[in-house]
């Protein structure tokens, strides 16, 4: 860009000092060149400003407007909306101690109302069917459910290594058809036992798998318990 | 705020209303300044259809990052940075690397503004304008977006300097010879007398 060219476009610009106004005056009045190229430039900024203007169309407001229309959200966007929105929590010493009394209540309610857990096992066909409990961590127990048939007895009790052989500890209670059945809890072992009816009769229990003999002539009935 | 009285409001209030989730308020933004973005795009894109849907881009970009707009600057500035840089991404995706048409083509011009053309014949007033935005639009990117905002929308360098980000002398300069590559087109479609 030459001189001439620089003070044109500083003089449309409106970036000359009065002094350079005048210089560039007196320049375009000497020289028609220079006089012709200004006109020029300047016929170009008369007709850019007298440009027609586009109207932006109907469609262009309706669509955008369509576009920037808040959706109404789906019940999901509702609903997590809902539970992720930040809430302030009020609250007060009366109101945290009850809150903490409920709970406490309902935690000792829910555990006085559950019943203990009870896990049955496989046993082996025999006398007894053995529910296993883990009543401790240390010591386990097993439930051995005892059964005897006896319709026409009045009392059936057990005695054996686990109670002292003392009848009286150990009653059988009576269900439907003369069935007598006690559920006690051993720990895992091998127990011998005998069932005492009408408490003068003793007899070894007819379903058990194993027997062996007491060393009075009689036979005792042998358990295995294990977990 | 019923929409008619909207209207008296300025575009500062308009723009906090529409960051309340008025939608009403953002609507007069547009009426407002849609003549302004369709015009700049179509000036840019030499397309009306593409101008309408860059406009519209336009808008819904500053929609969504209204809440970034600094208070400190003019709505229509900032609108307008955001209408350019769409005409701009629209003309790279459109003319990738095309010589003196490539946006970072900014001094590529001076052989062509060389370029005198011959046919002299009588213009009317419409066939100037014609011509005129014709010339325009052959214009490259860099020097068609400093004229049309000097020129045809009549922003100051103040103004363009803070939409397009470059200083004011080197706009003068884009703005001068975009002005003389125009003159010697429409020149040389006039007769010589």
């Amino acid at each position: 860009m030459d001189e001439h060219e620089l003070l044109l476009q500083r003089f449309l610009d409106h970036d000359l000092t009065p002094e350079e106004r005048v210089r560039f005056l007196q320049a375009i009045d000497t020289e028609p060149e220079l006089r012709r190229q200004w006109l020029n430039l300047e016929m170009v900024v008369a007709e850019a400003v007298a440009l027609p203007k586009v109207v932006p169309s109907p469609k262009f407001f309706s669509e955008l407007k369509n576009k920037l229309e808040p959706r109404s959200p789906t019940w999901w966007e509702r609903l997590w909306a809902t539970v992720t929105a930040p809430r302030t929590l009020e609250w007060n010493l009366a109101g945290a101690v009850a809150a903490a009394c409920i709970a406490i209540v309902s935690v000792v309610g829910v555990f006085a109302v559950i019943p203990p857990r009870v896990v049955e096992i496989p046993a082996p066909t025999g006398p007894a069917q053995t529910i296993a409990a883990h009543m401790e961590q240390v010591e386990p127990k097993v439930f051995v459910r005892l059964i005897l048939l006896q319709p026409d007895a009045h009392s059936v009790s057990v005695a054996g290594d686990f109670n002292g052989w003392n009848p009286a500890r150990t009653p059988l209670e009576r269900s439907d058809g003369g069935m007598w059945t006690a559920t006690i809890p051993l720990h895992p072992g091998r127990y011998q036992y005998m069932f005492v009816i009408d408490g003068k009769e003793w007899i070894a229990d007819p379903l058990a798998d194993e027997k062996t003999t007491d060393g009075f002539g009689a036979h005792n009935a042998v358990l295995d318990v294990a977990i | 705020m019923p929409p008619d009285q909207q209207v008296g409001l300025d575009d500062a209030q308009l723009v906090a209303r529409s960051l309340k989730q008025d939608h009403e308020a953002f609507g007069q933004l547009i009426d407002r300044h849609a003549s302004t973005i369709v015009n700049l795009a179509y000036r840019m894109v030499g397309n009306r259809a593409e101008a309408e849907d860059l406009a519209q881009e336009a808008f819904l970009t500053a929609f969504k990052a209204l809440s970034t707009f600094r208070a400190d600057s003019k709505f229509s500035t900032w609108l307008y940075r955001i209408g350019v840089n769409k005409c701009k991404d629209w003309l790279r995706a459109k003319k990738p690397g095309k010589g003196p048409a490539d946006l970072d083509a900014d001094e590529a011009l001076d052989s062509h503004v060389a370029e005198m053309r011959t046919p002299e014949r009588l213009l009317s007033q419409q066939q100037v304008a014609h011509e005129l935005e014709k010339a325009i639009a052959r214009l490259p990117p860099l020097y068609r977006e400093a004229f049309v905002l000097k020129h045809v929308e009549g922003l100051s360098y103040e103004e363009m300097e803070e939409i397009l980000g470059v200083n004011s002398d080197t706009l003068k300069m884009r703005v001068y010879k975009g002005r003389l590559q125009l003159s010697r087109d429409l020149v040389a479609l006039r007769p010589t007398g």
